[in-house]
């Protein structure tokens, strides 16, 4: 078993040294297929271990393969804990990362980089399974970092565009505001537990509870241990998740090219914020103060980044808006204790996000790398299988009864709904009109691009056509998925064993527990939403979306023009970016140019590069000529040396 | 009968010198039968002559010290696992040599049998048990390797670096030489054993002993290339061909930690406060200058021996402890040192091939490798990294070693020094880095070697890396080697 | 009394000897200063009643090996002008460090008021007593492996003086006399065949050919 996912990790690991360093040597065909061949290996390897550990119900495995390093008492180790939790997130991963892998064939026909991309995206699997099979702090944020330096790479990976350039490097830095606090929460375990290992830590975290440190900036008010080290972790968990305020860079990373937005910033990456407070929901059970943090936060990115939806005319920026907003829903259900849930609402929104991304792709593809939906309309006719699939996604995304969406965020809404923590009613609304702001702009999207009067120019509308098999089959393939994977998992997920023991939950928070005796299931479940506001604010959306985008093209335009000032809001993105770039990163900038200017040009370059080259520089003059090649000048300076030991080492002693 | 008897079984542990002694002689006589042209079978029976030497190294290996012929000669498990490392190393470098010498049609038999003696010079001194045979090994060593650099007469460079490092060595033998007397003199005794006891119950300590403490200590400094006994190793390390470089580099580097092991720590163990602060000295120095200096080098070669200079500090750090967890920090980092010396060696000889008989050892020659040879360009990316100290490669954990032992004696100034000085060091080799991936070549050429090459090359590569991943390999031979740390914990 | 007026007496004499061997103008007296070098240090090793190395050291020595090398300082003519010229600007340096050392090791002699009391006093033998018989029991039992390795270093010495020196020149003129009865008529001369005509362009281009 440790075999089987082992070689799932190292699969692609092959691949993208492979593809990396001997991709002249394999060619553009060659590459694709080695990589292809190893993450498929890696998926049904995944697969298997899903199967064993799942469905034939193997116990879970807590492995080290071994130590890597011991420095004092502490040890380093490599290991896996193979346990439901990992296996359903290896499986997601990799099974997108198929899809994805596939689809780029068709996607970056035409590119380049293709071997490099390819490298990439296989490096991208092999850093998120290491980041989910982990069983110790060090290796997952090992994963942490190196998902996000592929990230970066791959949101940079046309470098010769300004605007991607500067959209990876966003990404980077407020990561790096996240990374931080995830840092210091590792670092505050290991303070206090001495250990790096998930079961030590966990074994000790009811241990932790009653101890507090005292914080300096905080007027010497003493914390709780478990409360600073998971809201440390959490910061981390914000920054990946681009949950509210560090939400920023997930728009603008839509510079990479689609595929990876599908796979990094739609279905995996982004959500191993998620995974990681979800694995480590034995501390997180233990602060009341963290949870209702994240039902908070959850919550604002739920229903604040989905309006942002609204007024954007870019498509891969819509559907970036809907995972932000997405990705609230799935903070607010970790909030509210209901990780199953969150897990389940992860793994639909994996599929159908994958599906509507790679979707946009393919219309992307179709209107020759034209993103703008304003010009775009009555794709339909062209598109019929990526019309198709888009609905799939769409009605999968808003939470149509028996569509995967469905299950997860119904529970989701309903777990939330029935917590007990502070600030669980806020949540609760908010999510709730999220709903309906969900179905607003996803139908806005789907209207604008597949109905109504078709807007592109001439002579794109003479060369649409259906993209190739390659991405058409992954689009199918994820609809499928889409459809398929709430009613089936629904039951087992949320109120079953599908888990197991591999997530905590307190008793007095369970609100799965408590939600379980109403449950009749799916078929129940679908036919009870009819009564229940989720569903018929979806519905409400739907049909403004219809009325005001499809039936009435001219009434947004005016709305925008009456509301002016709640527009200009919308589009300035709640001046978040206006806040960072001209406040933060201003004072940044001026400390910045203040320390360069005095620090570095003065003192640094002045004193200690230049100062130091120039000392070097003297000194290898100085060396040269003690260093001139002349035998006795070197012999001489062998017996000034003996001179000096003897005067400093003998002769002191007299 | 009898007494001619207990002499042979006496000189069984060392079988192994004994072998590559006749082996050495025997391949001398069949190389002056063999036709021109016909060298590459005095390599492969000179390679075959050492796999045998260490078949017999592990065949004998001793659980506890032995020692024969009156205490001169010493087997114990450091000198066992010393040999080791050294024939490997020096089975290895005859590949290059043999590579190298073929390719410009430089190939003598004289070469092969030198290694050889060299080589046994090498065991003699990790097991020597008296100062007499420590001094006499060093001289079959150092012997060879002059005779080695100065090979080829063609090479003006070659011949004037084989000029200073005889000369030099010859002024570093005699003060090492004059050292022993002193201690001789002093002492009465010449085997490290009565050298020890003699000094230990002394009622006070004779200067004299001191005053030849300090000629040791040069002339094993020397050895090392210590600053400011190091002037020889830049010169030498660029004017010798590179498979010679290679062999000065590596397997000479352990045999002088042996060296300084039976000397220091066994002859004049008493006097540890004394060399203690000598080493501490001298690291500080080699640290500073190794380091500093290296920047400045345009020539790969002669940034390689800088390097290696600025190493030495890091073991001598170890052993200046004192304790037997730093001499197993210090063994751990010669013989990590050693390999990824090897392989940076290594790469020197591969990428120079191409020219014919040039050497391409210019900086400068690596911009772009990784347009030309993807895989060399990784290789050396990682024999770089850990030479600079970069995890997860094992001059990472060398030097964590080296450093955590000198933080537990609480000489953490000592060990803060060294971590500047890396920090200085780690520019010179991310240079390195820098010109392989990010310039553009200055040759289009692709790099072409023997597949034994390559092979020899990627595996001492990944060796690098393996034990980076699996330190606790290397790291538990090492500790095996100093028992008192056992017991001490 | 006597032994210690013979002994200084040697001793100042080798030391003005070897000051000599490295300031005297020509090569042929530095290395006759060396002979005297080696024979006064002889004497001082007569005096301890080490015979079997003293004439050993003057007849190695002073019998081969000088006269060896008063041979190749002759043959060679070496003019030692030039070598010496930066002997005067790096004198005083040079003198300073040398009288550091001595200072240094006078001290240190002079602090430990040299008694050695592991090496004992010198046992005076009687005539019949063979120190070169304890000589070569010595040398073949306790340091028997020293002995070994000795030989292994002189074995490295010749082949490295032999590989270092023989070498072929290229252009030096040698008759190999076995080569020369050995010729074939092929070896020496070539059959051309040459054209028949004489168009001069065509032999002109012939010959540019």
């Amino acid at each position: 078993m440790i075999q089987v996912t082992l070689w799932a990790v190292l699969a692609p690991l092959i691949g993208a040294v492979i593809a990396g360093i001997g991709g002249r040597a394999i060619g553009r065909v060659g590459a694709h297929r080695v990589t292809i061949v190893l993450v498929a290996i890696s998926t049904i390897l995944s697969i298997i271990a899903w199967y064993r550990i799942v469905v034939a119900g193997h116990p879970p495995i807590d492995h080290t393969l071994y130590l890597w390093g011991v420095v004092g008492d502490l040890e380093i180790p490599i290991g896996f804990l193979i346990d439901e939790l990992s296996v359903t997130m290896m499986v997601i991963v990799t099974s997108v990362s198929l899809m994805v892998h596939i689809y780029t064939i068709g996607y970056m026909k035409d590119d380049p980089g293709y071997q490099r991309f390819f490298s990439y995206i296989s490096l991208f699997t092999f850093a998120m399974l290491t980041l989910v099979m982990s069983n110790n702090f060090i290796q997952l944020f090992f994963g942490w970092e190196a998902v996000g330096v592929v990230s970066y790479l791959l949101i940079g990976f046309w470098f010769d565009r300004e605007s991607a350039i500067r959209a990876n490097l966003k990404a980077f830095l407020v990561n790096r505001v996240g990374d931080f606090g995830f840092l210091l929460g590792i670092a505050c375990l290991l303070a206090f537990t001495g250990s790096l290992r998930y079961d030590e830590v966990f074994a000790m975290a009811p241990a932790l509870q009653g101890q507090t440190i005292s914080l300096p900036l905080t007027g010497g008010a003493e914390w709780s241990v478990l409360t600073v080290a998971c809201l440390c972790l959490f910061i981390g968990a914000m920054g990946k998740s681009a949950q509210f305020p560090l939400h920023v860079w997930l728009p603008d990373s839509m510079e990479g090219p689609t595929p990876i937005s599908a796979l990094i910033h739609a279905a995996t990456m982004v959500t191993a914020g998620i995974f990681m407070v979800a694995r480590m929901s034995p501390l997180f059970e233990l602060s009341e103060t963290a949870l209702s943090t994240m039902l908070i936060i959850g919550a604002i990115t739920a229903l604040f980044m989905g309006l942002l939806g609204l007024v954007q005319h870019d498509i891969k920026r819509v559907v970036a808006y809907s995972t932000l907003s997405q990705l609230g829903y799935m903070t607010t259900g970790l909030g509210a204790s209901a990780y199953a849930a969150s897990i389940f609402h992860l793994g639909t929104h994996a599929f159908f996000k994958a599906l509507l991304f790679l979707g946009a792709g393919s219309v992307i593809i179709a209107m020759h790398h034209e993103q703008d939906m304003r010009r775009m309309g009555g794709l339909k006719r062209y598109m019929p299988i990526t019309w198709i699939t888009a609905l799939i996604g769409t009605l999968a995304l808003i939470g149509t009864p028996g569509f995967a969406g469905f299950f997860s965020k119904e529970s989701l809404i309903e777990a939330v709904h029935h917590s007990q923590l502070p600030g669980s009613t806020f949540a609760w609304v908010c999510i709730l009109a999220g709903v309906f702001v969900t179905a607003l702009y996803s139908f806005r999207m789907y209207f604008l691009v597949f109905h109504g009067k078709e807007r592109m120019d001439e002579h794109t509308r003479s060369h649409l056509r259906e993209s190739p098999a390659v991405v058409t089959i992954p689009l199918i393939f994820l609809a499928i998925a889409s459809l398929l994977a709430g009613g089936l998992f629904a039951e087992s997920i949320l109120y079953g064993t599908f888990f197991g023991q591999s997530m905590m939950v307190m008793p007095e928070h369970d609100v799965l527990g408590e939600m379980a005796p109403a449950w009749g299931g799916a078929g129940a479940m679908m036919l009870h939403s009819f009564v229940t506001a989720p569903f018929w604010l979806a519905v409400l959306g739907v049909v403004v979306a219809w009325y005001l985008w499809l039936h009435r093209p001219d009434l947004p335009a005016r709305i925008a023009a009456r509301f002016s000032s709640l527009h200009n809001l919308l589009i300035h993105k709640y001046h978040f970016d206006d806040l960072y770039e001209n406040i933060l990163t201003a004072l940044g900038r001026r400390i910045g140019s203040g320390l360069w200017r005095v620090g570095d040009m003065r003192l640094i370059d002045g004193l200690l590069v230049n100062g130091s080259a120039f000392s070097v520089g003297r000194l290898a003059k100085v060396i040269r000529k003690i260093q001139s090649g002349f035998l006795y000048h070197y012999a001489f300076a062998m017996i000034i040396g003996l001179v000096l030991l003897v005067s400093f080492f003998v002769i002191v002693r007299l | 009968m009898n007494a001619v008897h207990s002499l042979w079984l006496s000189s069984l542990p060392a079988l192994a010198e004994f072998f590559l002694l006749a082996a050495g002689c025997t391949i001398l006589v069949i190389d002056a039968f063999l036709d021109k042209g016909r060298e590459a079978i005095t390599c492969r029976l000179s390679q075959l002559a050492l796999v045998v030497t260490l078949a017999l190294v592990v065949a004998l290996f001793p659980d506890a010290r032995i020692t024969a012929f009156d205490g001169s000669f010493v087997s114990d498990v450091m000198g066992g696992l010393l040999k080791i490392f050294i024939l490997l190393i020096v089975i290895v470098g005859l590949f290059y040599l043999q590579a190298y010498l073929d390719e410009r049609g430089q190939a003598r038999g004289e070469y092969f049998v030198l290694v050889l003696f060299g080589s046994l010079g090498m065991l003699v001194m990790v097991s020597a048990g008296s100062f007499l045979t420590l001094y006499l090994g060093l001289e079959l060593l150092s012997l060879s390797l002059y005779a080695l650099v100065a090979l080829n007469r063609e090479s003006p460079l070659a011949c004037e670096a084989a000029m200073k490092y005889f000369v030099l060595g010859a002024l570093a033998s005699g003060i090492l030489l004059y050292g022993i007397s002193m201690i001789y003199g002093s002492t009465g005794r010449i085997d490290f054993a009565g050298v020890s006891s003699a000094i230990g119950d002394a009622s006070s300590l004779s200067l004299i002993t001191l005053l030849g403490l300090v000629f040791v200590v040069v002339g094993i400094a020397f050895k090392f290339g210590a600053v400011p006994f190091h002037m020889w190793v830049p010169d030498v390390y660029e004017g010798a061909p590179a498979p010679i470089t290679m062999l000065i580099a590596t397997a000479p580097k352990i045999a002088a930690f042996g060296m300084l092991i039976r000397a220091l720590g066994e002859g004049l163990e008493f006097l540890f406060i004394d060399w203690m602060q000598m080493l501490t000295f001298l690291a500080i120095a080699s640290l500073a200058i190794g380091n500093v200096v290296a920047i400045a080098q345009t020539n790969m070669k002669r940034m390689l021996a800088y390097s290696a200079i600025a190493h030495v500090g890091f073991i001598f750090i170890g052993l200046l402890t004192g304790t037997p967890g730093g001499k197993a920090a210090s063994m751990f980092y010669v013989i990590s040192y050693a390999l990824m010396a090897l392989g940076a060696f290594g790469m020197v000889i591969w990428l120079g091939r191409k020219d014919g008989v040039g050497e391409a050892d210019r900086i400068d020659d690596l911009k772009g490798i990784i347009e030309r040879n993807p895989w060399f360009a990784l290789m050396m990316l990682f024999l770089m990294l850990s030479m600079a100290g970069v995890p997860p490669f094992v001059g990472f954990w060398a030097k964590l070693a080296v450093l955590s032992e000198a933080v537990d004696v609480g000489m953490t100034w000592l060990a803060v020094t060294a971590v500047i000085f890396s920090v200085i060091g780690l520019f010179y080799y991310l240079r390195v880095v820098g010109l392989m991936f990010f310039h553009a070549p200055e040759r289009s050429a692709p790099i072409v070697a023997p597949n034994t090459v390559r092979l020899v090359l990627s595996i001492n590569a990944l060796a690098i890396v393996a034990f980076g991943f699996y330190p606790d390999l290397l790291m538990d031979i090492c500790v095996r080697a100093f028992p008192g740390l056992m017991a001490g914990q | 009394m006597f032994i210690s007026f013979v002994f200084y007496t040697l001793a100042a004499v080798l030391v003005a000897s070897a000051i000599m061997v490295i300031s005297a103008r020509n090569p042929v007296h530095c290395a006759l200063f060396l002979v005297m070098a080696f024979f006064s240090s002889a004497g001082i090793w007569l005096l301890l009643e080490a015979e079997f190395l003293a004439i050993v050291l003057v007849l190695v020595y002073v019998g081969a090996v000088m006269v060896l090398f008063l041979f190749v300082v002759m043959m060679l003519d070496i003019n030692l002008a030039p070598l010496r010229e930066g002997f005067a600007r790096y004198l005083p340096i040079g003198a300073l460090v040398a009288a550091v050392v001595v200072i240094e090791i006078v001290l240190v002699i002079g602090a430990s008021d040299i008694d050695l009391p592991a090496v004992g006093d010198i046992v005076y033998r009687d005539a019949d007593y063979s120190n070169t018989k304890e000589l070569g029991t010595l040398l073949y039992t306790v340091h028997l492996y020293a002995f070994e390795l000795a030989a292994a270093i002189l074995l490295v010495a010749i082949v490295a003086a032999i590989a270092l020196t023989m070498r072929r020149r290229s252009g030096t003129k040698s008759q190999d006399p076995s080569r020369q009865v050995a010729v074939k008529r092929e070896d020496r001369i070539r059959i051309v065949s040459m054209p028949s005509s004489s168009d001069p362009e065509h032999e002109s281009s012939e010959r540019r050919r």
